[in-house]
């Protein structure tokens, strides 16, 4: 962007050489303290001297704002008095439980949740099953893998002109409708369509997370010692047996961990439906939901909104650290 | 001793790091300060505006700059009003003048904190003349300069200077396959045979517009609501003082409801609600013509020619218009819908001053003009382009030139407003239900 003041060059500068010395210069000089002390103070206070800088940057960065937010939910839309209204204090989550957007946003953040997660976890463990077992496994991995890099913004300007609608009878433009005329049905309106919009978009997150899904599941399935595998076909088992009772059951708590990050990721959705519907026709999803309050200045109803997120996401944080420090115990 | 020499040399390192870091920390203050300063040289300018839109403005700025030796830093940003909300939120550098908000709430809001400076105080003597040649709709409030919550003016001050204006709700055809007169009503352009004609439609409409999608409906319903109910219901439910179930917007909801049912528009309903509004117009150009109108704004023309290069599609012969017809109620024939683009000042330097007052001058409105696809603000301008010729026309004919509504509501109402026609167009039997979620969201929008 043009117009850049030498101000801010000066400012730039002071965070990306300032910053570090300054960290630098706080080790360094604490060090020369804490060396003079006595040696059992020294042992004593050194983790939390060294600790502090992180502590004190996640204290300012996100403990400050996740304590503010609450805050916020509580207060008026100027952030001059408590919230008044139906619930009292609770104004903005009654609005946010009780109004037909937010309900709206709230039932499709449940169908990202339950379908987009199911398949992206489903597509990524058959397709790392199969392509396990065929010659060409690194080229069809990758063609699985692409859509992952792609931003989601990227993503959802490509499925806009797959799902392209043009009046029956006229060429059509969009890839899925082109297809639809060769089987001389008329064309579907995708994005529109109450019934199709929302597994329109769910679709389009499934394509970018798959790749995703399979290549963790892949490396974890690559760990199973063959000679498992080996022991079960000697014991008289065919593949499917083999898949569903020794590999599925030895990758699960991969499928968890991934489970659990595609659950997140469904309920973070925001850039494909901001793009590709804008919530229109009834496509809107609770971070949606937040990003419009916020547009619109009402901030403490998306604090609100914010917090319903968080709280939603919290067990499922938990559920996944336990789970990474199961896996770690297991080593 | 190779301890020793190692604290030594650690020492002699502290010390240096403890100096830089007494110097970053200087730095860092001389960093935060600074900045600004009433420039009598310089004037920074954002615009939202890019292509042959930002060319214009360039034109408009060239003799400015050598004439008062001022030098302008224009920069397009299309996200200026989010910007600009955050940098008066966080105190940092405005630019000196930008597009002030068209959101009431955010004017009056900006006002209050002090971030957008008066346009009396920019204009100063040149004040009464901007007044006196600009659109009065533009400048005036439909309930007197009292009225607050309209077109940038707040206590009775003016906050937004008035550059430039396009006229909505105009019907436009192509003079090869519609050669018939102007309906004198709006039943009478209902009742209009297509295939006398050999079109296969009355109208096309494109509704889609990215995350603005559904303003070109808008657009549409503005256009019946003002002349059917009149100006002052028009304006009061754009100030949330009229319920969207009341019988003027619900009759002007119907009204629109026919003018986009599946039997009137080219492709149906699911055509209308995927076409993008610059593509809307295509059909027109298509031999047969799948269309014969597309009610559109001023600004479409160079769609039509950029859509269609090999047809060489020139103004006045091979497209036209003919301004929106009455709805049968003759007093409020005079009402006219219109757009403008802004300016605000957000420093008051005596160079975005002068800026300001040489913006509002005939003489660089008239290159806006010169450059075609836009009206000026200003009544008096000269236009070469015959379309444009007659588009000032029907601006400076109007009793009253009328704002589009959505962009003068509280931004959440306007998003479910344009939404709201999408999902009526789509399913006109859900009518009274998103009426009555329009007043709740209206009630909501306004309150707080």
């Amino acid at each position: 962007m043009a117009g850049i003041t030498p101000d801010q060059i000066i400012t730039a500068v002071v965070a990306v050489v300032g910053v570090p010395l300054v960290l630098l210069g706080y080790i360094i000089l604490g060090e020369l303290v804490i060396e003079r002390l006595p040696d059992s103070v020294q042992g004593w206070i050194r983790p939390y001297f060294w600790a502090l800088p992180a502590v004190g940057f996640a204290t300012i960065f996100m403990v400050y704002p996740l304590i503010r937010t609450v805050i916020i939910s509580f207060r008026n839309s100027d952030d001059t008095d408590w919230a008044t209204g139906a619930w009292g204090a609770f104004a903005n989550y009654h609005y946010f439980f009780t109004f037909p957007d937010t309900l709206t946003s709230l039932r499709n953040s449940l169908l990202w949740l339950v379908f987009y997660t199911f398949f992206a976890v489903f597509f990524g463990l058959i397709i790392a099953i199969l392509v396990d077992r065929v010659r060409y496994e690194t080229i069809a991995k990758i063609a699985v893998f692409l859509p992952v890099p792609i931003s989601a913004v990227a993503a959802s300007i490509i499925w806009k002109f797959m799902f392209d609608y043009q009046p029956p009878g006229a060429t059509q433009t969009g890839t899925l409708n082109a297809l639809l005329s060769v089987a001389h049905h008329d064309p579907v309106a995708w994005l529109v369509n109450a019934t199709t919009n929302n597994a329109a978009l769910i679709f389009v997150g499934i394509w970018t997370a798959t790749g995703f899904c399979m290549v963790i599941i892949s490396a974890s399935l690559k760990a199973i010692s063959s000679e498992v595998l080996e022991a079960a076909r000697i014991d008289g088992a065919n593949e499917f047996q083999i898949v569903r009772l020794v590999v599925t059951p030895l990758l699960w708590p991969t499928i968890t961990v991934v489970g659990t990050t595609m659950i997140i990721n469904a309920l973070k959705t925001f850039d494909i439906v901001y793009v590709m519907t804008n919530g229109a026709y009834n496509t809107d999803v609770i971070a949606t939901q937040m990003f419009f309050q916020l547009q619109h200045n009402h901030n403490s109803r998306a604090a609100a909104v914010g917090v319903v997120l968080f709280l939603a996401i919290v067990p499922l944080l938990v559920v996944n650290i336990r789970r990474f420090q199961q896996q770690e115990e297991q080593r | 001793m190779t301890e020793v020499l190692a604290r030594r040399s650690s020492r002699a390192l502290a010390l240096g790091l403890g100096a830089l870091f007494v110097l970053a920390a200087c730095g860092g203050g001389g960093g935060s300060s600074g900045g600004g300063g009433a420039s009598t040289t310089d004037v920074t300018v954002w615009t939202a505006w890019g292509g042959a839109e930002l060319k214009a403005f360039q034109d408009v700025l060239k003799p400015f700059e050598s004439s008062s030796g001022i030098k302008v830093h224009l920069t397009t940003n299309r996200d200026s009003t989010n910007q600009i909300a955050n940098g008066i939120a966080a105190g940092t550098d405005l630019p000196d003048i930008a597009p002030g908000p068209t959101d009431p709430k955010q004017v009056k809001d900006w006002v209050s904190k002090g971030a957008i400076k008066p346009i009396e105080t920019a204009l100063g003597d040149q004040f009464q003349a901007y007044i006196s040649n600009t659109y009065p709709a533009l400048t005036t409030p439909p309930g007197g300069a009292s009225d607050d919550l309209y077109i940038g003016v707040v206590g009775g001050k003016h906050y937004e200077e008035m550059v430039k204006t396009q006229v909505k709700g105009l019907i436009w055809y192509n003079k090869k396959v519609y050669n018939g007169d102007a309906p004198k009503s709006f039943s009478d352009l209902l009742a209009i045979d297509p295939s006398k004609y050999g079109a296969s439609k009355l109208f096309c409409a494109g509704f889609e517009s990215g995350a603005a999608s559904g303003w070109p409906a808008s657009d549409q319903i503005d256009n019946i609501i003002m002349r059917q109910s009149g100006d002052q219901v028009y304006t009061s439910w754009i100030q949330g003082k009229t319920k969207f179930s009341s019988d003027a917007i619900k009759q002007g909801y119907q009204t629109f409801l026919k003018e986009v049912s599946p039997a009137t528009v080219y492709g149906g309903t699911n055509t209308v609600l995927s076409t993008n509004f610059a593509k809307a117009g295509d059909p027109m150009f298509k031999s047969p013509a799948g269309c014969l109108f597309l009610e559109q704004a001023t600004f479409i023309t160079s769609f039509f020619q950029q859509d269609f290069p090999s047809l060489n599609l020139k103004a006045g012969t091979d497209f036209d218009f003919f301004a929106h017809p009455s709805m049968g109620q003759s007093q409020y024939d005079g009402n006219v819908n219109g757009f403008y683009d802004n300016f605000s000042m957000y420093n008051d330097t005596p160079a975005a001053r002068k800026l300001m007052q040489y913006m509002a001058t005939k003489d660089a409105q008239q290159i806006w003009a010169n450059d075609g696809g836009t009206l000026g603000a200003i009544k008096s301008l000269n236009y070469t382009d015959p379309v444009f010729k007659r588009a000032a026309d029907v601006a400076g004919s109007a009793k009253n030139l009328l704002v589009t509504a959505g962009d003068f509501m509280p931004s959440d109402m306007q998003k479910a407003f344009w939404q709201s026609l999408l999902n009526v167009t789509n399913n006109p039997g859900s009518l009274n239900s998103e009426l009555a979620h329009l007043d709740q969201v209206q009630a909501a929008a306004y309150s707080s």
